[in-house]
């Protein structure tokens, strides 16, 4: 019975901490954590959003920093597959950046289009951008909107 | 060698589209500058054009009867030796239509200066390029209207980013090509000042220069190998410049390669690389050249086809081309029969040829805005004819960059022009003794 009990609470922390892992593997033990939001049409947007979660890396060093950069409404474009800046985005991730996809935004987009748009293999879909905000933002998150 | 030379670019295109991945450039790569935008992020709409004020003055001599040749008095115009100019105006909007589907891209840009492409008939404006470009085929994108054609670099780059003001003798009078007027037009001969435009002065061609464009249909793309840049350009169009539709029943064909090694992907049109490209375009011409009321025009061939290289890492730039001309050699604009002298048989260009090269140097002064720059270009035209002109010129320029869409462009140019089967003050030479210096200030300002 005891090592039952030993085994559910080992298959507990293990779940616990699969879980956590949505959130970041850095995030609850990174000294900073912010959350990015890009949802403006604007390409010059998209070249900020990405100038700054590289400038804060740069500041406070990959280990140190949770980063994740929330698209959504026309912001989304950041995250198609072709996009022209997908080689930073990929730069980005291999330092931990996390990219979240707004769904809603998701099946808008592909009302338009008559077809789901193709997004960057590194974006996580999640339900609501704005959602996701305030989520990350009750975990301690601070937002910036460049 | 014309058939050698389409093999081996036929040949060369083909060891470039094996050997790489389609991408997308965005810097000095022309084919994808003017029409192309980065996918994903381009604006739906994006208002983009420049700005060029002029000053220029010829101190060229009278022909020694008096009278003025076109070398000798400043364009489009050829009414003075000095004027100031609003040389080019161009305003224009490109991007995707669609945000949502950036492989569709277009880009429109209208001529509202006073050059070439709006003076002959007058136009308050001309439509330089109305193109669509589509993106969906990796390694074969697909543009559509009109738009310039892949040709010699100091013509196919941005005219708003080019270093000098005047171009090159060769790319002047046979790369901006002159579409003949439709029904015999008689040339004119030297004018003196104040000049009589009440017979179009010394400007008789009646419609707009090609500025390098056609309308048609290109294929095109670039193929990434590492650091290597290989770009391709097939196109057809209809080989009537500014004009739109086709005149004549026959296409041109304009091909294109280059190859780029790519020393920094930053940059923009100033991205450091080394780069050499091969073209040609072939097409006909129909020229009405009898003199009398009945229109019947022949149909001449106009090939064109040249290879250049680009080496460009600041401080220094490095560029040069050699390029030939078969057929319809432009000899004046004050010659609509392309014809230096209907009354005898030499210097007549629909079946001439003619070629050019040009070496040319800058230095951007490290720690400065200020850029130094040197040409030197030659011209050998109607080439083994009895009328056989060469043109040497030496340009000396400075720019000062305001900033990165602004700066002041001054150029000297020191020119020699010589019949070359003549003496001096002899046959042609009578009107060309005398072509002197000529300097130009130019402001340019992108928006």
């Amino acid at each position: 019975m005891r090592m039952a009990y030993r085994w559910l609470a080992m298959v507990l922390m293990l779940g616990l901490s699969l879980s956590s892992f949505t959130a970041s593997a850095a995030g609850e033990f990174a000294e900073q954590k912010i959350v990015l939001q890009i949802s403006d049409p604007n390409p010059f947007k998209q070249t900020l959003v990405l100038n700054v979660a590289g400038n804060i890396l740069r500041h406070y060093g990959q280990d140190r920093v949770a980063i994740e950069i929330v698209a959504f409404g026309p912001g989304l474009r950041l995250l198609f597959a072709e996009n022209a800046n997908k080689g930073r985005i990929q730069s980005l991730v291999d330092s931990g950046v996390r990219f979240s996809a707004c769904k809603n935004t998701i099946r808008n987009m592909g009302k338009k289009l008559g077809h789901p748009p193709e997004l960057n293999p590194n974006a996580v879909p999640v339900t609501a951008g704005v959602v996701r905000i305030v989520d990350l933002m009750d975990k301690g998150y601070k937002l910036i909107k460049p | 060698m014309k058939t050698t030379f389409k093999k081996t670019l036929i040949a060369a295109g083909v060891a470039a589209v094996m050997g790489g991945i389609a991408g997308q450039a965005q810097a000095a790569n022309w084919l994808f500058l003017q029409g192309t935008e980065p996918e994903g992020t381009a604006a739906r709409a994006k208002v983009w054009g420049f700005i060029q004020a002029q000053y220029q003055k010829d101190y060229s001599d009278p022909n020694a009867s008096g009278g003025y040749i076109p070398p000798k008095l400043i364009g489009p115009d050829l009414t003075t030796q000095e004027s100031f100019n609003v040389f080019r105006a161009r305003v224009g909007v490109r991007g995707t239509g669609f945000p949502l589907d950036s492989k569709v891209n277009y880009f429109f840009l209208v001529e509202f200066g006073n050059n070439g492409i709006t003076q002959p008939g007058g136009s308050f404006a001309k439509i330089t390029d109305a193109s669509i470009t589509l993106n969906h085929i990796k390694g074969a994108r697909i543009r559509m209207g009109q738009f310039k054609t892949p040709m010699s670099e100091e013509v196919y780059q941005g005219i708003a980013i080019f270093d000098y003001i005047n171009f090159t003798s060769y790319a002047g009078q046979q790369l901006i090509e002159r579409t003949p007027n439709q029904r015999y037009s008689s040339n004119v001969g030297p004018q003196p000042l104040p000049m009589d435009l009440s017979n179009g002065g010394l400007t008789q061609f009646d419609k707009s220069v090609s500025a390098a464009r056609d309308t048609g249909i290109q294929i095109f793309d670039t193929f990434k190998v590492k650091n290597w840049e290989h770009s391709y350009s097939v196109m057809i169009g209809n080989g009537n410049g500014l004009n739109y539709t086709d005149n004549d029943n026959n296409k041109d064909t304009y091909l294109y390669l280059s190859t780029e090694y790519v020393f920094s992907p930053k940059g923009g049109p100033f991205r450091p690389g080394v780069k050499a490209y091969v073209w040609s375009q072939s097409g006909k011409r129909l020229l009405d050249n009898t003199n009398d009321s009945t229109y019947n025009p022949q149909e001449h061939d106009r090939k064109r086809y040249g290879i250049g290289f680009k080496y460009l890492k600041k401080p220094y730039r490095i560029s040069g081309e050699y390029n030939k001309a078969e057929g319809m050699i432009f000899v004046g604009p004050h010659s609509p029969t392309f014809d230096m002298n209907p009354s005898v048989p030499p210097g007549n260009g629909e079946d001439g040829e003619a070629d050019g090269w040009y070496i040319d140097l800058g230095w951007y002064i490290p720690g400065t805005k200020w850029e130094l720059d040197f040409r030197y270009d030659e011209m050998r035209r109607l080439i083994d004819d009895p009328f056989e002109t060469k043109w040497k010129t030496s340009t000396l320029g400075f720019q000062y960059h305001f900033n990165r869409k602004s700066r002041l462009t001054v150029n000297y140019a020191i020119r020699d022009v010589t019949a070359v089967n003549y003496g001096s003050g002899a046959g042609p030479n009578a009107n060309l003794d005398g072509i002197g210096d000529r300097l130009a200030l130019q402001l340019t300002h992108i928006f």
